[in-house]
């Protein structure tokens, strides 16, 4: 679900996420729902809840393994292991039952970071991509992106070369 | 109920649940995601480490075409009911808060259209 931005404080190592009487519907199974996930209905409810993210250790850099679209490793990003905590409550509406508690990551797995994926990543890469790094994902790659890129190519190649002030020393041989 | 009058109730319904959603760019889920028997694709992935997950790097959260911060984690913890009763509590919840490239209604009866857009959201 979409929530207000102020709903969520980030840091330099953490995130916090805070929200009041968001309407939900508690499922009694996953996936829940009705429609296509052919679930029960569930019942229409009330949550609050206040988490930290805490970033752990180093972090590390995800590349795009697959350009396959449905693939869980489409994407890119940086990474950090995260703990986190936090506490809830939740009521139904129809006021039969009211529960409060809290959580904790303990051990169980967690990250938090930057990402992108799909438009996003292909955009981005050519931005950010070094200049001694392999060619980048094709995905969503048009044959009209393709033709500009390989006329690009064709004028840089037979653009003069050495035009334009250069450094004498980079010219002189020294003994 | 007259097959017109069926259809005039359809168009009337569709109409109105479109309502909520005329000027809003609607995030686009991602196109992957975990099969899951009998309910079939469930397009979120479930990174972690260990056979009942996708792997340390899957995708962590459930919309395309985004780019900002994420956050997510499983955990476990106890409640306690109004009526004293305690209960273990297994929870995967999911933020983050970016860009994202969505859907936008733009043809009369809500045909979409691409459209960039800035917002927080939440998988409880």
């Amino acid at each position: 679900m979409q929530v207000p931005d102020d709903a969520v404080k980030i840091t330099e190592d953490a995130l916090t996420i805070s929200l009041k009487n968001v309407s939900v519907v508690d499922q009694f199974q996953f996936p829940g729902g009705a429609g296509n996930n052919l679930g029960t209905a569930g019942v229409p409810a009330t949550v609050s809840f206040d988490i930290t993210y805490s970033k752990v250790g180093s972090p590390r850099h995800i590349r795009p393994t697959s350009s396959d679209p449905l693939s869980p490793l489409n994407w890119s990003g940086k990474m950090w292991m995260a703990t986190n905590s936090g506490t809830f409550s939740l009521a139904y509406n129809d006021g039969s039952i009211s529960v409060q508690g809290n959580f904790s990551s303990t051990g169980n797995f967690g990250e938090i970071g930057t990402e992108r994926n799909g438009s996003f990543l292909q955009e981005d890469d050519e931005l950010d991509k070094p200049d001694t790094e392999a060619v980048p994902l094709v995905q969503n790659q048009n044959s009209s992106t393709v033709a500009t890129q390989n006329e690009t190519s064709k004028l840089e190649e037979n653009a003069p070369k050495l035009k334009g002030r250069i450094p004498v020393k980079a010219l002189v041989h020294e003994p | 109920m007259t097959t017109v009058s069926r259809v005039a109730c359809t168009l009337c319904a569709l109409v109105i649940c479109s309502c909520p959603l005329w000027g809003q760019v609607q995030p686009v889920p991602i196109p992957g995601g975990d099969v899951i028997q009998p309910f079939g694709l469930f397009n979120q992935f479930f990174p972690g480490v260990g056979s009942i997950y996708d792997g340390m790097d899957a995708e962590p959260h459930g919309i395309t075409n985004f780019r900002g911060v994420t956050a997510m984690g499983y955990t476990l913890g106890l409640a306690t009911d109004n009526s004293g009763k305690t209960y273990q509590v297994i929870t995967d919840i999911r933020v983050y808060q970016g860009d994202y490239v969505g859907a936008q209604s733009t043809f009369p009866a809500g045909g979409s259209t691409s459209a960039k857009a800035h917002g927080t959201f939440v998988e409880i």
